[in-house]
């Protein structure tokens, strides 16, 4: 069958429904966002990353504080990191891959579980194309790493990190693939097709 | 000005019919740095919308922990009209339509989901014809879902009003400065609630309901145009830059 | 957002000092450019040129004003450039930026240092002169403004029509004519970055330059107006280095511009 399309405002549900992406109104549940509709699922071809408890991210060290770290990870307000998360000191414009453990109600957001990533570059990604980036239980992202030897990690905030040893170039514009065509279905093979002539 | 014949023999001087809106083109996607845009040609209006955030607000104190700010700024070209060169810069006029569109959105735009940031609309009038606040808003729409910022509701806006005692729909700039009356009137897509109104002139009450009934019609139109626009640049494996296509 | 910038300077740094370009062409090729002319129907004269993913609209307007005091014989030639919000997040709302400023300053020199337009041919009657306004819009920014609004500039003038005059005053939406050129004239932009040239710098590229020198250059193949930016510095070999790729580059320009 084929995708319907969503608009902002076109009803997904008559009853109401939590959706990331939702909105619920009278008992029923509205589309916010450009998507898709596929075996009544929606999936969002447009959106704004939200933060939420457990999220891996990629931000980098924006200010040095008192007590922690500044963290610059493309949402509205800087992230933070407690002094008391790390074990070692951060600088200015470190690269950071961390896990969101607090958002409060006016959004601000702290971080833990810091893993410092260095000599590689960051590339944007829009936020919701992230979870095709990773692919079911990362196969996606598997595949990426073994056929091109390089070390990469996904922020669900929408940056991608990958390293300067392996093939970084093949794998950036595998991303890119993806992200321009993460609406099609038989990703994986395409990638896989790719990957292979381009090695 | 020269006077023309507003409305002669069931037709308008530019020969559309009473109910009929001028040609509309619309484009998504049109601008590559911009979080998400859209361009509009509408009769003879071109209008460009660029939309950014949600980003840090600043000056801070604007920003509210209950949800985003949306800021929206109205801006005609000074090469925009037949006249004379413009001044650049924003009038009293262009200050009170960037209110009253910023409204229209804040009404729509789920601002609760991101406090203390702000959503910023950009709207420029390359060469204006009358209407250009309805064409505005609808272009505003499209760039705002283009830009994934979450939205109970598309919004779409025309302009009806009264040329030679008759209502019709959508004047151009003769019509609205020649005219009668001239009423703006923005509806969200899904329930009709009518979130820009602005009129000037004179027009009975059944005048009024004729010219709801009017909009109301070209308000499905014109979203149908929103959502093929939207849909041109999703439903199609985007490649290459954007480009505005005047 | 500054330190994200601050990440792409040493990217783009370390990617040119490897002999590369952040979009992979040669040092001195030009991205993909788009020129289209006659886009507005209200203005006298309008282009929209693309370079790359910047996109520079051009607009002229005829008016008639009071000529200068010093010059009662001669049209009047403005020239402003508005970097729209719309364009860039790096651009805000309000009264023009220096960088704006800079880029209206920059093609206006071209067009009036080149002697493009006869503005003799500008004068109406005592007191009355045509007053040429030349409007540059940055609708998107990727680096390199000033070459992309030079070009639809020049597209813009080329098309520009003359209104028509009667009992000393406009007819609004009527044409006689077209607008006299003298020459043309096209803008190179060169970025140095570490010691590297690089022609028509993409955003990222200038983030990372240390210094940037423009060249008008004429359809008699002379130079007519030079703008250095930047605290860095251009050796005198280097300086002549770019003279000569710039005459060479001017050809291909011309011929976009031409047969838009």
């Amino acid at each position: 069958m084929e995708d319907e399309i969503i608009m902002p405002g076109t009803q997904i549900a008559d009853k109401p429904l939590r959706l990331s992406y939702g909105h619920v109104e009278n008992e029923k549940t509205y589309s916010t966002v450009l998507g898709l509709k596929r075996e009544d699922k929606l999936i969002p071809l447009k959106g704004i990353y939200e933060p939420r408890f457990g999220d891996y991210i990629i931000g980098v060290v924006s200010e040095v504080k008192f007590s922690g770290y500044d963290i610059e990870m493309k949402t509205p307000y800087p992230a933070f990191v407690p002094d008391r998360m790390l074990r070692e000191k951060l600088d200015h414009g470190e690269v950071i891959f961390a896990k969101v453990m607090n958002v409060n109600e006016i959004g601000e957001l702290d971080l833990g579980q810091v893993k410092v990533l260095k000599k590689g570059r960051i590339i944007e990604v829009p936020a919701v194309k992230i979870p095709r980036v990773i692919g079911r239980d990362n196969s996606m992202i598997t595949l990426i790493r073994e056929s091109t030897d390089c070390s990469i990690f996904v922020g669900k905030n929408g940056f991608v990190w990958i390293s300067e040893k392996g093939n970084s170039a093949l794998a950036i514009s595998a991303i890119r693939k993806i992200v321009r065509e993460a609406h099609t279905s038989g990703l994986t093979d395409k990638m896989q097709e790719y990957l292979k002539n381009s090695n | 000005m020269e006077e023309v014949e507003l409305f002669k023999n069931g037709k308008r001087y530019d020969g559309r019919t009473v109910e009929e809106l001028r040609h509309v083109k619309i484009k998504a996607h049109v601008l590559n740095d911009a979080d998400g845009s859209a361009y509009l040609e509408w009769g003879n209006n071109k209008i460009i919308v660029g939309v950014y955030g949600p980003k840090e607000c600043i000056p801070r104190h604007l920003a509210s922990p209950y949800g985003a700010v949306v800021k929206c700024i109205y801006n005609m070209s000074p090469f925009s009209s037949l006249g004379e060169h413009g001044r650049s810069g924003p009038s009293r006029r262009s200050r009170e339509l960037s209110m009253v569109i910023g409204q229209v959105f804040e009404n729509v735009i789920e601002r609760e989901k991101f406090p203390k940031a702000a959503i910023e609309i950009f709207v420029d009038v390359l060469q204006g014809d009358g209407g250009t606040r309805c064409a505005a808003v609808t272009a505003a729409s499209v760039a705002l879902a283009d830009a994934g910022i979450p939205m109970k509701d598309m919004v779409s806006a025309v302009a009806v009003g009264k040329v030679k005692d008759t209502v019709v729909i959508d004047l151009d700039y003769v019509e609205d400065s020649q005219g009668q009356a001239d009423c703006a009137i923005a509806f969200a897509n899904r329930n009709k609630e009518v979130l820009l109104l602005q009129m000037e002139g004179e027009m009975s009450k059944e005048d009024m309901q004729k010219a709801f009934e009017l909009a109301s019609i070209a308000q499905e139109r014109l979203h149908q145009l929103q959502v093929e626009a939207l849909k041109e640049v999703y439903m199609h494996i985007n490649e290459g830059d954007a480009f505005v296509d005047i | 957002m500054e330190i994200l910038d601050q990440l792409k300077r040493d990217t783009i740094q370390s990617l040119v000092s490897a002999g590369k370009r952040a979009d992979d062409r040669d040092n001195f090729s030009y991205r993909d450019i788009s020129v289209k002319k006659n886009i507005l129907e209200y203005s006298e004269g309008s282009a929209l040129v693309r370079v790359g993913k910047s996109q520079v609209l051009c607009a002229i307007k005829i008016g008639i004003g009071e000529p200068f005091p010093d010059r009662l014989d001669e049209g009047i030639l403005t020239t402003s450039a508005e970097l729209m919000p719309l364009a860039s997040y790096l651009f805000d709302p309000g009264p023009p930026s220096d960088e704006a400023i800079e880029l209206a300053r920059i093609v206006d020199r071209g067009v009036r240092a080149a002697e493009i337009i006869d503005v003799k041919k500008l004068y109406i009657s005592e007191n009355k002169v045509f007053v040429v306004y030349i409007d540059v819009y940055v609708m998107d920014h990727d680096g390199n403004l000033i070459d992309a609004a030079g070009l639809a500039a020049m597209a813009a003038l080329q098309c520009t029509r003359m209104p028509k005059i009667e009992n000393g005053q406009i007819v609004k939406g009527e044409y006689e004519g077209k607008l006299d050129l003298l020459k043309d004239v096209t803008t190179h932009t060169f970025a140095k970055v570490g010691n590297t040239l690089l022609i028509d710098p993409c955003l990222d590229e200038e983030k990372g330059m240390d210094a940037r020198v423009t060249l008008g250059i004429t359809d008699k193949n002379t130079i007519c107006a030079i703008q250095k930016w930047g605290s860095g510095s251009f050796s005198q070999d280097e300086l002549f280095q770019v003279i000569d790729i710039a005459f060479k580059k001017r050809k291909e320009l011309k011929e976009l511009i031409d047969n838009a």
